[in-house]
């Protein structure tokens, strides 16, 4: 159990934070002090309240012997009990008790007297004392009792031999006294720990919060949002720290722009110079059986260099945008089996299959139809590129999401891989030996991804299914449609 | 003067590198091309020759005027077919476009033979009279006469553009029919599946400032909810 707590208390951390470790701290020392306060009163109030008392103890035990020992005198000539007992009832008159105390008079060969107390009262060690000594006290318990004893042994105050004259004092008071004591100080440490620990909290809190202000800002920076800035300015002491962080996100926000402008522009830039290209490859790919054999090659390897071109500026245009958030979709309700088989019978290869795996019923995603399609051609030509072609395409809705996938029966991706060929600019290790004209350039899985998660979806590489070699590409998308012609004349 | 068979097509373009492939690419179909490399020039031009061009292409992005003023003159002038040009499809300027009267639109890099795809699109559907097995459609106080291209609604013609005016054809063809955008795009435009369904949106919320007496609640064309539009008998 304990164990388990200890576990959890290890995994979770939560004493690694800063308020926690000093909320801890602050009660920690609180109860410390505390309880070192409430120890040492507690100690010095037993010394004090003992110490008074055994004065007082002796005291009267003094005072009560003598008169013990003047009453004694007579005895020796009473000679009947009858007058012991007068004699015994004066003694007893003249003695004077606190409460918590009683005589206890041990006539030797006569008993107890003075007292409904019996001699078994007294502890045997005491009484072996009073052998040594005249007169000894000594704590102890009977019972559940605690008890404080004093004797005084008189010689030859008795016909039958001497006698021992005790007075028993019972401690459930001064023992009470004390048990409250206690509790109160135990009581008052706790109560101070608590506040200890509320003080160290409250202290930390407002120790920490320009670091929570702080923080809170970076995470807003992350994710983005470059108008985040701090003020705090009017505290002397962060005042600095303030001035440098907005001036390190000022810098950042000019550099991030100028980098997105950069991309942007310069795609820009080629796109008007790829147009008067395009044009007029066009044009010469027209008249290319006019032209002699050396120069129609020559027009082809420009024609495809000027369509990889192109696809590039587009992508990095496409990417630009993604990065400054400019992207806006298009979106509509599409039937998936129609979408997919329009997709394929635009692709180089119309004869790939699309199946619905058990799923009757249509299945309508609100998606973006151009974008959309950008990313299943780019799996297709990705499958024909590196997987020896996709073989079929299939979906199959599991709950609210549909999953696609297109499957290949080329080499295909190896797990350590998986991951990284989403990355822009990545090619797998099967672009080593793979670099003839026409391939990509590295963007267009990046691009299938995050159009996928513009879209609330997602998209992973495993193994196929039937475990023979190949690629399963998976795109996952939610399904479900839009009110869509009222959010499309809403632009 | 020109001579009468020849399509003239009236191209406005500020690039001059991109003003001349485009008359390049347009000459090579065997079309007569006027160039302007401004708004108020091109103005000037249609004005000149006397409205009489078959297909005006227009750059959104112009030094002076920009293109949607330029295509709002124009189309107050004249019911030419107008393809506009724009740099991204995803922005509010295709919309923009289509409000200003444009019939299609281009995103820039375009290939030739796109381009000429298009314009022979357009050419098509204002030239050809409906092959309608029916001379006269009526529907409620709309007349249709699909030969003539005239739409009468309580007896007045109403002016619609040559795309307006197919697709109020396409839909009358069989009243009450939904028709989804897909097969409005194809048969009123030509294009295939992936083309931009804004097209039929923005054409459809013309055509009803035209034919509908209060186009916020159509009685003539109505959306059917995730499906498409249907004309109601």
């Amino acid at each position: 159990m304990l164990a388990k707590l200890l576990g959890v208390l290890v995994d979770n951390r939560w004493w690694r934070g800063l308020v926690s470790r000093l909320t801890l701290l602050y009660a920690v020392v609180s109860l410390l002090l505390s309880a070192g306060i409430a120890y040492s009163t507690l100690t010095i109030a037993r010394d004090r309240l003992g110490s008074n008392f055994e004065e007082t103890a002796i005291r009267q035990l003094e005072e009560n012997a003598a008169e013990v020992r003047l009453g004694l005198q007579g005895l020796p000539e009473a000679n009947d009990p009858e007058t012991a007992g007068e004699i015994l009832n004066s003694i007893d008159s003249k003695l004077t008790h606190t409460d918590a105390s009683d005589s206890l008079l041990v006539l030797e060969g006569i008993g107890a007297r003075l007292t409904n107390r019996s001699e078994a009262e007294i502890p045997a060690e005491l009484s072996a004392k009073l052998n040594t000594v005249d007169a000894a006290g000594m704590y102890y318990s009977f019972g559940n009792e605690p008890r404080f004893i004093a004797g005084v042994r008189m010689t030859n105050s008795n016909p039958d031999g001497g006698a021992d004259y005790y007075e028993i004092h019972s401690l459930v008071e001064l023992e009470g006294t004390l048990e409250d004591l206690r509790q109160i100080l135990i009581g008052a440490a706790i109560v101070s720990s608590v506040l200890g620990a509320a003080i160290g909290y409250y202290a930390a809190k407002r120790s920490l919060a320009p670091i929570r202000r702080i923080s809170t800002a970076s995470k807003d920076i992350a994710d983005g949002n470059f108008q985040t800035r701090l003020d705090m300015q009017s505290d002397p002491d962060l005042a600095i720290l303030s001035s440098s962080f907005n001036g390190m996100v000022d810098e950042l926000k000019a550099k991030i722009e100028r980098d997105q402008r950069f991309t942007s522009d310069v795609s820009h830039e080629l796109r008007s110079p790829l147009m008067t290209l395009r044009a007029s490859v066009d044009l010469l790919e027209r008249k290319e059986s006019e032209l002699p054999e050396t120069l129609q090659q020559a027009i082809q390897l420009i024609g495809q260099d000027v369509h990889r071109f192109e696809q590039l500026v587009e992508d990095l245009l496409e990417i630009s945008r993604m990065d400054a958030g400019a992207v806006q979709l298009q979106v509509s309700n599409i039937n998936l089996l129609e979408f997919l088989s329009q997709v394929v019978k635009q692709s180089p290869t119309p004869d790939i299959e699309v199946v619905a795996l058990d799923s009757s019923e249509t299945v309508i995603i609100a998606a973006d139809k151009r974008r959309l399609a950008q990313v299943f051609s780019n799996l297709i030509s990705n499958a024909a590129k590196y997987g020896g072609g996709a073989q079929r395409i299939t979906y199959r809705q599991i709950s609210s999401t549909v999953q696609i996938t297109v499957e290949d029966e080329g080499p295909g991706v190896p797990p350590k891989e998986r991951q990284q060929i989403f990355e822009r600019f990545s090619r797998g290790a099967a672009d080593a030996g793979n670099r003839q004209s026409g391939t990509g350039v590295g963007l267009g899985l990046s691009l299938v991804k995050e159009h996928l998660n513009l879209h609330g979806g997602n998209v992973w590489v495993t193994d196929r299914y039937d475990s023979k070699p190949g690629a399963r590409f998976v795109v996952e998308l939610p399904v479900g449609d839009i009110d869509e012609l009222e959010g499309e004349l809403a632009v | 003067m020109r001579g009468l068979a020849l399509t003239t097509i009236l191209t406005i373009e500020d690039d001059e590198r991109i003003r001349r492939l485009v008359t390049l690419a347009l000459k090579e179909e065997g079309w007569d091309v006027d160039e302007a490399a401004t708004g108020e020039q091109a103005l000037e031009l249609f004005a000149d020759q006397g409205k009489t061009h078959d297909v005006v292409l227009i750059d959104i992005m112009l030094p002076g005027i920009d293109g949607f003023a330029v295509c709002r003159s124009i189309r107050k002038a004249s019911d030419v077919p107008i393809i506009m040009v724009t740099a991204r499809a995803d922005t509010h300027d295709v919309v923009a476009g289509l409000e200003a009267g444009a019939d299609d639109y281009l995103t820039k890099p375009f290939a030739g033979k796109e381009l000429s795809a298009r314009i022979r699109a357009m050419l098509r559907r204002a030239r050809s009279p409906e092959a309608s097995s029916l001379d006269r459609i009526s529907v409620g106080e709309l007349e249709i006469s699909p030969d003539e291209g005239i739409v009468l609604k309580e007896g007045e013609e109403l002016h619609l553009t040559k795309t307006e005016f197919k697709l109020l054809v396409e839909l009358s063809s069989q009243p009450g029919k939904i028709f989804s955008r897909e097969v409005l795009l194809e048969r009123v435009w030509g294009y295939d599946y992936f083309g931009d369904g804004r097209l039929v949106d923005v054409h459809i919320r013309r055509l009803r400032t035209k034919v509908e007496q209060d186009s916020a609640n159509p009685r003539y064309v109505v959306t059917c909810r995730g499906l498409g539009y249907k004309l109601v008998p």
